[in-house]
């Protein structure tokens, strides 16, 4: 019989690894999988204390709400601005502090101080700088003898979005400045030799070998960008009218505003819905792009 | 060596960055209510936290022999504690609130019916006989008394003295005298007026034009439309056409006015008491005068102000009562406006001789006579969330973007016929 067989090394290999593996495993059932659960089925629900069920009527609901509809557009518009910041900023300033360059070292670290910032922290700071009466950046402007702007009402959207970039881009650098370190400089010796200038150097070696570190940073980018809350929370508390009124921070205001939890919930499995079919084709594109030498 | 990521190094930076918001969200969780017998929970607005209240605290803890676990919050954040609270049923014994709550969670169940103990103590205290009948009614359901009103207050026209003595200006009793003051007082960097971003503010000028924000007869919002677009259009035109007043910022900050009003950048503002303590402070140069309620149709202004509930499943409701009680007492309100200048919902207040002596605080008793619950209506008819949201994305986009004034209400109105069916 089976359970009188003497156990296979892989098979006790496997018993020690799941042990290993069950602290996580139970964190994760508990802080994610659980509530997850807990979200989908009270997407289910309605009324205030969504205790009504509702069947898939906060899902119909939801998919013919213009509202619902004007949020996920205007985060799509932010996660992409995010999205493209983070890669072509990023990668620049990575590329920049490379090179052998004098206090290298405390430029990377003066980068990497606001990723390590609180948003509400930065996101009160900005508000600050950017108020167009009292703000420090208009009044510089004005003793420029430049137009002063008004940042938060024009363009409100933009604005939220190279904050964000402010914050998060000296996390993006660390990870390009990391890939590009690991490219063998032999690569580039060998394309010199070969008559390669350097702008056909960045193309051919360096953008394809960094392809892997492209998928991720732009993998994390779109997660956070269609994540994104506290910058319309703590900045423009999603105005002025709807302008910044990111998704989170609408499934937030329809949670726990107006009381609709099962509504609420029914949008944040939209989102998630959402969120991983971008990462899938990401990560399906980034693969068939990688390239080695 | 390739320079490519394995998946065990993505996963890797995955856990990493993954690791920062979730160690952030971890980081300052105020404790649950605590459920321990010798422990008495009370939810308060961090802005709140006067003298005269831990006075209260410390003889309440004395009478009782508990630890009164005074958590205090910005008001989105005790809303969302509060609700995460009901869904687990571990609740505080008494919360204060910021307007509007009360009928909410009333109507919802989370509320506790306060009437049997009105019906024993309300003489006593003078409940409700002492309070302004507005807020009463506001903190009522159904003909039971939900809540008690702590603070009462209502917005005026704050402006600058000298700013209109210099100019020649008189204080504007009306729309029409308002414009033409803040037009004279317009120059350079000065704006005559400044607007609130925040769409509460709203609710005096609809008011003052004969609006109501819901008529449960006819379900329609913001009647009648005509007046309320004209409302709204004088708000926008004294930013966009008048320009004599910068066009405001949204944000979850409404104090934008008053730091202009310090920093002498604007000579009037429509504001409440709260924003007198920091006037003062900041500059206490400014001599600062109060207008009546300004005068449209028929003059008015809002009632605001916090009052204090039990939720429907706190534990010793007796001891909660005697909270509200010992908090909402006549002395007690005394004391905190002699510390900081609130207003109070009693009759008797308003007779006080530190309420007679104070220019200020005399203006705005004087005007608690002509203040009305603005979103009352709308609140029982258990909408009132959406309404809000409505009303702000509305209010902005005519004061802030220029969108027109009657376009912005049609199309609000049409949101509402669907939320209110």
């Amino acid at each position: 019989m089976s359970v009188l067989r003497p156990r296979t090394l892989s098979a006790r290999y496997a018993r020690t690894a799941y042990l290993f593996l069950l602290p996580a495993i139970l964190f994760f059932a508990a802080f994610f999988y659980l509530p997850i659960g807990n979200v989908v089925s009270t997407s289910l629900m309605t009324g205030p204390s969504a205790d009504r069920f509702a069947g898939l009527g906060n899902y119909t609901q939801a998919l013919a709400d213009p509202a619902v509809r004007h949020s996920f557009l205007v985060t799509g518009g932010f996660a992409l601005i995010v999205v493209a910041g983070s890669i072509v900023l990023g990668l620049g300033l990575a590329m920049a502090l490379d090179q052998p360059l004098r206090g290298r070292v405390a430029f990377r670290v003066m980068l990497l101080v606001p990723y390590l910032t609180s948003v509400a922290i930065v996101g009160l700071l900005w508000r600050n700088i950017l108020d167009p009466e009292l703000g420090v950046l208009n009044r510089t402007l004005a003793a420029l003898g430049l137009p002063e702007q008004q940042w938060l009402n024009t363009s409100p959207l933009l604005t939220i979005a190279a904050v964000t970039l402010w914050q998060s881009v000296g996390y993006t650098m660390v990870l390009f400045l990391a890939g590009l370190q690991g490219i063998p400089e032999t690569f580039h010796e060998a394309a010199k030799i070969d008559g390669a200038d350097a702008w056909h150097r960045f193309w051919r070696i360096t953008l394809p070998l960094l392809a892997p570190t492209t998928l991720f940073v732009s993998v994390m980018a779109v997660i956070s960008g269609l994540q994104a809350f506290g910058q319309a929370y703590i900045i423009t508390n999603g105005g002025p009218g709807d302008a910044t009124d990111l998704s989170v921070f609408h499934i937030f205001n329809v949670a726990f505003r107006a009381r609709d939890f099962g509504y609420a919930s029914a949008q944040s499995v939209l989102l998630l819905i959402v969120i991983v079919a971008f990462t899938l084709v990401q990560l399906r594109a980034g693969r068939r792009g990688e390239v080695q030498y | 060596m390739s320079p490519a990521l394995s998946r065990r190094d993505l996963l890797r930076l995955a856990s990493a960055a993954a690791a920062v918001p979730l160690l952030n969200a971890c980081a300052g969780a105020p404790p649950a209510p605590s459920a321990e017998p010798g422990t008495f929970t009370v939810y308060w607005n961090a802005g709140h936290d006067y003298q005269a209240y831990r006075k209260v605290i410390a003889e309440f803890e004395q009478a009782h022999q508990v630890k009164v676990n005074f958590q205090k919050y910005q008001w989105p954040d005790l809303r969302t504690r509060l609700l995460a609270d009901f869904a687990s049923g571990s609740v505080p014994d008494v919360v204060e609130e910021p307007g509007g709550w009360v009928q909410d969670f009333a109507i919802s169940g989370n509320a506790l019916s306060l009437q049997e103990y009105v019906d024993r103590d309300g003489r006593a205290m003078g409940f409700p006989s002492d309070w302004r009948p507005v807020t009463v009614e506001r903190n009522s359901y159904q003909g039971q008394v939900y809540g008690v009103q702590l603070h009462l207050t209502c917005t005026l026209l704050l402006y600058n003295k000298g700013m209109l003595d210099a100019a020649g200006v008189e204080p504007p009793t009306t729309w029409e005298e308002l414009l033409e003051a803040a037009g004279k007082l317009t120059k350079g960097d000065v704006y005559g007026i400044a607007l609130n971003q925040d769409h509460g503010y709203a609710g005096p000028w609809l008011m003052q034009n004969g609006v109501r924000y819901y008529d449960p007869a006819t379900k329609g919002v913001l009647v009648p439309h005509d007046a309320a677009v004209e409302a709204m259009r004088f708000q926008a035109e004294l930013v966009h056409k008048h320009k004599v007043a910068p066009v405001p910022v949204s944000g979850t900050d409404y104090s934008g006015p008053q730091k202009l009003f310090s920093a002498k950048r604007a000579a009037m503002i429509i504001t409440g008491p709260w924003d007198l303590g920091p006037i003062k402070q900041t500059s206490p140069d400014i001599e600062v005068g109060y207008a009546a309620p300004l005068k449209g149709r028929e003059q008015a202004t809002n009632a605001a102000g916090t009052s204090v509930f039990v939720p429907a499943k706190a534990r010793r409701p007796d001891l909660s009562w005697d909270f509200v009680k010992r908090i909402t007492a006549l002395e007690v309100e005394r004391a905190a406006t002699k510390e900081v200048g609130m207003l109070m919902p009693r009759l008797s207040w308003a007779e006080l001789p530190e309420v007679q002596a104070d220019p200020g605080i005399k203006a705005f008793a004087d005007a608690l006579g002509m203040a009305r619950d603005a979103s009352q209506e709308i609140r029982l008819t258990g909408q009132f969330g959406r309404f809000d949201d409505e009303l702000k994305k509305m209010y902005q986009s005519v004061l802030i973007q220029n969108e027109p004034a009657a376009a912005a209400v049609e199309k609000f109105a049409e949101a509402a016929r669907g939320y209110l069916k």
